[in-house]
């Protein structure tokens, strides 16, 4: 730590350069996690706050919930500690000045998947809605008569809710009528007893239903399976995995270049007896101040940034996975120093010195 | 009491007829308190001789031994541990650190060995060199004279039992030469240790004990101190 810190101290714009680099790497990665945790959340906070083992979905609906159709009747074969029925369809809500995509939610009151209400009431009648408090920030507000894209119904928002977004969409939550008479119309009658799926939480999921008609999903797998969440986790997933290989690679050039700059003086250092050990313990003690600084500098920068932030930007910054990264990015940038390491133990001091 | 000792020490370079021998069988003793010189033109195998001796390269045949150690037969983490313990270089290029003061270079020797001088003793040195007013200094701030003092403070804090020094008074005045010579000959005879100096500077040689001429690869003692008095 001597000569690491000393050398930082006498060169401090070599070393602001290098930790600077590392900064922005960490900043960029600190913010692509930032955007996938916030996407994930816009794609799965409804489902989560469930707090479910499974939902049961048709066989042939391939894990969709919109593609889903049961009825009542299959919740008599559930064998689950609880479950819950859902219906679900996708709508543009209105409310005269805006326009909003939308989910709707068919639920029964008294099941576990009924939200908590942090604004208004509860619904109590046909067409009264729980809304997802992301709607606020679009001019939605309680009271508001919503009018829907592919129906005549109008439905009324009595409470907000908040983490209740399902697939990029903010959900509404109403009653099973209130679903049928959107879906159905006319018809709502005819299909009282239709629904998408059940949801659940149980212990084990093998026993659950029998029928083979049905299929239980965990509700990590039923996540996955929502359109373009998998391939769009991945995307940002491997953007930041490329950003720790490259924050490896930048690292270890840097030292490199500094190493071989320095290579008659480590040869005179190891010509004095000092140990490749000290040494590669000073260049590593180096690359981890370096990378410590530039990594907290990074993370500090990101959550002032995210502050300023407009609500539209999909950003949800969890501390836990920026520490995570943070590490890791500390730990490829000390990776990257290995280089060098190898550079030092493989110096003859005898021709570092000009002997 | 001989505290190094070279005996039937050869290296030779390359192989068949491209073979060059830059030192020829050597025997070589330097006893404790002894103040050495090898003198010999450019080229006549003068470093070739002090970096064996240091154990920075080994003999091609020949056993090295210090403080009874034979370095020959250790490996190159052995001989650094005995290279950090008994031996102080003075080179010819500078062994400064260019981003430490002259106060850290010592400080730096206090972080990998124990063993090293008191604040008094450093206090003393500073004094005898003449780099008191320079301890805060970083290299790049100092004269090549200034730089080369240094470099001698930094070989002299270790307690060495050997001094190996390449043209120590290679780039000073003549006046700070001989202060730097009276330096080591008194560091030689007031802590019974052993320093060698590679030179062509003849004019340094009144201060030694012996004397040895080096010549194509072969050294020859020329003079012991009765003889140079």
């Amino acid at each position: 730590m001597f000569l690491a810190w000393n050398e930082i101290k006498k060169n401090k714009l070599r070393f602001t350069l290098i930790t600077g680099v590392l900064m922005l790497v960490s900043y960029l990665v600190f913010f692509l996690s930032g955007l996938a945790t916030g996407l994930e959340s816009l794609n799965r906070e409804s489902v989560d706050k469930w707090e479910a083992t499974a939902i049961i979905l048709t066989e042939e609906s391939d894990k969709s919930l919109p593609q889903s159709s049961m009825t009542l009747d299959e919740l008599n074969g559930v064998d689950a500690k609880e479950s819950a029925v859902i219906g679900q369809i996708n709508a543009i809500a209105a409310n005269g000045d805006q326009k909003n995509n939308v989910s709707i939610f068919g639920i029964e009151k008294d099941e576990f998947i009924m939200p908590n209400v942090t604004e208004g009431k509860e619904f109590s009648n046909t067409n009264e809605v729980i809304a997802s408090d992301s709607l606020k920030e679009d001019g939605f507000k309680l009271g508001d008569n919503l009018q829907l894209s592919s129906t005549e119904e109008r439905l009324t928002i009595v409470g907000f809710t908040d983490e209740a977004r399902f697939n990029g969409a903010p959900v509404l939550y109403g009653d099973l009528s209130t679903f049928h008479r959107v879906k159905y119309g006319e018809a709502a009658e005819l299909n009282a007893d239709q629904i998408n799926g059940i949801v659940v939480r149980t212990d084990g999921l093998s026993s659950i239903t029998q029928n083979d008609a049905l299929e239980v999903s965990e509700i990590e797998t039923f996540i996955r399976n929502l359109p373009g969440y998998t391939e769009q986790n991945l995307t940002l997933n491997f953007m930041i995995y490329f950003l720790f290989a490259i924050s490896s690679v930048i690292v270890a050039i840097f030292l490199y270049v500094l190493t071989v700059q320095k290579i008659s003086m480590f040869g005179v250092m190891k010509a004095q007896g000092i140990s490749n050990r000290y040494l590669s313990q000073s260049v590593i003690a180096q690359t981890f101040i370096l990378a410590a600084i530039g990594v907290t500098v990074g993370f500090v920068l990101t959550l002032i940034s995210g502050a300023f932030l407009p609500s539209a930007v999909p950003v949800s910054f969890d501390l836990a996975t920026m520490i995570l990264y943070g590490l890791i990015l500390i730990i490829v940038a000390i990776l990257g120093a290995v280089f060098s390491v190898l550079t030092i133990v493989k110096i003859d001091p005898l021709k570092a010195i000009g002997g | 009491m001989a505290i190094l000792e070279l005996n039937q020490v050869k290296k030779s370079f390359g192989t068949g007829h491209k073979k060059v021998e830059a030192l020829k069988e050597t025997n070589f003793q330097a006893n404790k308190g002894e103040l050495v010189a090898v003198i010999g033109p450019s080229g006549s195998g003068k470093s070739t001789f002090l970096t064996i001796a240091g154990g920075l390269q080994t003999p091609s045949s020949g056993d090295i031994i210090i403080n009874n150690q034979n370095l020959t037969a250790l490996n190159e983490k052995k001989r650094s541990k005995i290279r950090l313990k008994e031996i102080g270089f003075i080179l010819q290029s500078s062994n400064l650190i260019p981003f430490l003061t002259v106060d850290m270079q010592m400080k730096l020797l206090d972080k990998v060995k124990k063993g090293n001088m008191t604040k008094e003793e450093l206090e003393q040195l500073y004094e005898d060199l003449g780099i008191g007013d320079l301890r805060s200094k970083y290299p790049v701030d100092l004269s090549g004279g200034e730089r080369q003092r240094a470099a001698i403070a930094k070989a002299l804090y270790s307690n060495p039992s050997i001094i190996l020094a390449d043209e120590p008074t290679a780039s000073l005045d003549s006046d700070r030469a001989y202060e730097v010579m009276e330096l080591l000959k008194s560091e030689t005879k007031n802590k019974n240790t052993t320093t060698i100096v590679v030179t062509h500077d003849i004019r340094l040689i009144g201060y030694c004990d012996k004397v040895y001429n080096m010549t194509d690869g072969v050294l020859t003692l020329e003079k012991e101190k009765q003889a140079v008095e």
